[in-house]
């Protein structure tokens, strides 16, 4: 297991997307301290901010995160990170494979376009977690996120595939989405707004959109599957999918084909 | 006096050596504001560029609203003059649009040209003011804000949501129109407020001809704008760090870097009127301001410059909002003393001395 372990808390905003188990695999200490991390002038490097023991594993453990890190895990292809405490923004980024996880808290913008693997949230996620960045056509887009704690708002908006759980999170969760699913304890305002397609699965709701509609109560053999999916990942989300819901469709204004179901409980 | 450090009156060249000390020591210096004339806004890019700090303009929320939107899914767009000479159907969307002077000139010209030339020009209001001064036809906002309102007028325009409702009718008058023009503030209704707004237009040329008129900000951000992607091929909030422009509209909020410790100066540069921030004078900092404003004293920040206003005490390149444009606006009486792009340049070219002495 690589270790790297944070002296003090960083001067600067660092950027991760070249630290990773699999760049570190081929480098020696010395070259691993010379990788450039820093985003000012004074070309800061992984040496000037951490204590580096390598192994040439697939295990990456950052010891003593910080807001500041950020692009922790972006881009990863295989291996897992699990960082010991915060991270900034865009943690695990465009990763297509592999395992990050996150004691602490994240920043924005949390498995933005990332493809597959999973990311582990243990503490509270920012705003746009999940979400698309700007310019970019997708937010979440095949990936598993998990939030133990609350996230911003705008989670997962313009999300395309996989799979988001929270536990609760601010307004307009799962807006301009285009597909996936998100399991949420609870959301704020206006969830799923301008939402194409995609399921949307909460506790319970703030305001809704008058451009959702309710369809009634149903007993679909889609939300026992949903329900044995989850349940592995939280029991208690599953536990909602299993329990009694009402169902909105929506959002009208755009294709309309988005389902939220919501705790009748 | 056009000059002051710590406070105390001086001459420029003591305070552009001061300004450039300041930012010779910073680490991660923000530009920000940078509500002024082109020339003045171009020379701040090339100070950012040399000393490694990152841009943020203060009419980024209204342009990003806009941006966010245009950068993902596109946008039908019109100007002002189409506006006026060709639609027989405007709808101003919130309160902002209706204290610019083109609802005035609208409401007081019809069609004059295109398939709609000669028609009665119908005005309609969705969440905007009843004040009665010019005719049109108001439709309330929903409880949920602008967005949602748009959302649940799109929803009857597409037939997914049907009824006697209000929104029924006015989307029944859009659809109706042969040439509609959607006049709004993107500030005020957002990115996602923009986005539906955009996507409903695309849906009313499947039966018609519709355009969005998105209002400028007063920042001057619309030249602002052309001159970013000009200069670093990018939308405004860069940062220069690693020698290149790298644009995040995240991490360069200039807002959001004070606040998070993560600057340690900053320029302010409002040639323009526009509002003071809160952080100004709260970390070292340099301001740049206009003659006369309310900001032209020693005690905003710990070197600040009183120059020429550009259109008033300075010539200067300006958007025009009724043109559409960026235009060279006269001074409109006496030329001030110091011009902004003349001090960004002094601390630009103070700054190469400096390094070089270093060397």
């Amino acid at each position: 297991m690589s270790t790297l372990t944070l002296r003090q808390e960083p001067p600067e905003r660092l950027d991760f997307l070249n630290v990773n188990p699999l760049s570190l695999s081929g480098l020696s200490e010395a070259e691993a301290a010379r990788l450039p991390v820093g985003t000012g002038r004074r070309g800061l490097t992984l040496g000037d901010c951490f204590t580096i023991a390598l192994d040439r594993s697939e295990d990456l453990v950052i010891e003593g995160g910080s807001s500041r890190l950020d692009r922790v895990g972006a881009s990863l292809d295989g291996g897992r990170i699990r960082v010991v405490g915060d991270v900034g923004q865009r943690l695990g980024a465009g990763m297509t494979s592999g395992a990050v996880t996150v004691t602490g808290s994240a920043g924005p913008f949390a498995g933005s376009g990332a493809t597959g693997g999973t990311i582990t949230i243990e503490g509270d996620a920012g705003d746009h977690a999940g979400g698309a960045v700007y310019a970019a056509k997708a937010g979440l887009d095949g990936a598993t996120l998990v939030i133990h704690g609350t996230a911003g708002d705008h989670l997962g908006d313009r999300m395309r595939r996989g799979l988001l759980l929270v536990g609760r999170a601010g307004a307009y969760a799962g807006a301009r989405m285009i597909a996936g699913t998100i399991a949420a304890t609870s959301l704020g305002d206006h969830p799923g707004y301008g939402m194409r397609r995609g399921t949307i699965l909460t506790g319970g709701v703030g305001a809704l959109s008058p451009s959702f509609v309710e369809t009634g109560t149903h007993d679909l053999v889609f939300l026992r599957l949903l329900a044995r999916a989850l349940r592995p990942l939280s029991p208690a989300h599953a536990d909602l999918a299993a329990g009694a819901l009402k169902r909105y469709s929506g959002d009208l204004a755009t294709l309309g084909k988005g389902e939220l179901w919501v705790s009748a409980a | 006096m056009a000059a002051w450090v710590k406070g105390g009156a001086t001459d420029a060249e003591a305070a552009v050596e001061a300004a450039a000390t300041l930012l010779a020591s910073a680490r991660n210096a923000v530009l920000a504001g940078l509500c002024a004339e082109l020339s003045a806004v171009r020379a701040a890019y090339h100070l950012a560029d040399a000393i490694g700090a990152s841009v943020d303009p203060v009419s980024g929320p209204s342009l990003y609203a806009e941006l966010g939107s245009l950068s993902r899914t596109g946008a039908m767009t019109t100007t002002p003059a189409e506006a006026i000479g060709r639609a027989d159907a405007v709808l101003i969307v919130g309160n902002a649009p209706w204290d610019r002077p083109i609802v005035q000139d609208i409401a007081d010209s019809q069609a004059s040209r295109g398939r709609a030339a000669g028609s009665e020009r119908t005005i309609l209001s969705l969440g905007g003011p009843r004040n009665g001064a010019t005719r049109h036809v108001a439709y309330p906002a929903e409880a949920g804000g602008l967005p949602v309102s748009i959302a649940h007028l799109r929803a009857f325009l597409k037939g997914n949501l049907a009824g006697e409702a209000a929104y029924a009718d006015l989307a029944r008058r859009l659809a109706t129109a042969q040439y509609g023009v959607v006049l709004y503030d993107p500030g005020e209704i957002g990115e996602l407020g923009v986005e539906m707004l955009q996507g409903m237009i695309k849906d009313l040329n499947e039966v018609t001809r519709f355009f969005g008129l998105s209002l400028s900000d007063p920042f001057q951000g619309r030249a602002l704008l052309q001159l970013a992607a000009w200069t670093t091929g990018q939308a405004p909030r860069v940062g220069f760090g690693r020698h290149v422009p790298e644009h995040d509209p995240w991490r360069f909020d200039s807002a959001r870097q004070i606040a998070a410790g993560e600057a340690d100066a900053a320029l302010w540069l409002a040639s323009l009127p526009a509002p003071r921030p809160d952080w100004l004078g709260t970390l070292p900092s340099v301001a740049i301001v206009g003659v006369g404003s309310p900001e032209a004293s020693g005690d905003v920040a710990d070197v600040v410059f009183a120059v020429g206003v550009p259109g008033e005490s300075a010539g200067g390149v300006l958007w025009d909002e009724r043109r559409a444009a960026i235009t060279f606006s006269p001074p409109a009486g006496q030329t001030a003393e110091l011009s902004a792009a003349g001090i960004l340049t002094a601390i630009h070219e103070r700054l190469t001395q400096k390094k070089a002495a270093a060397c």
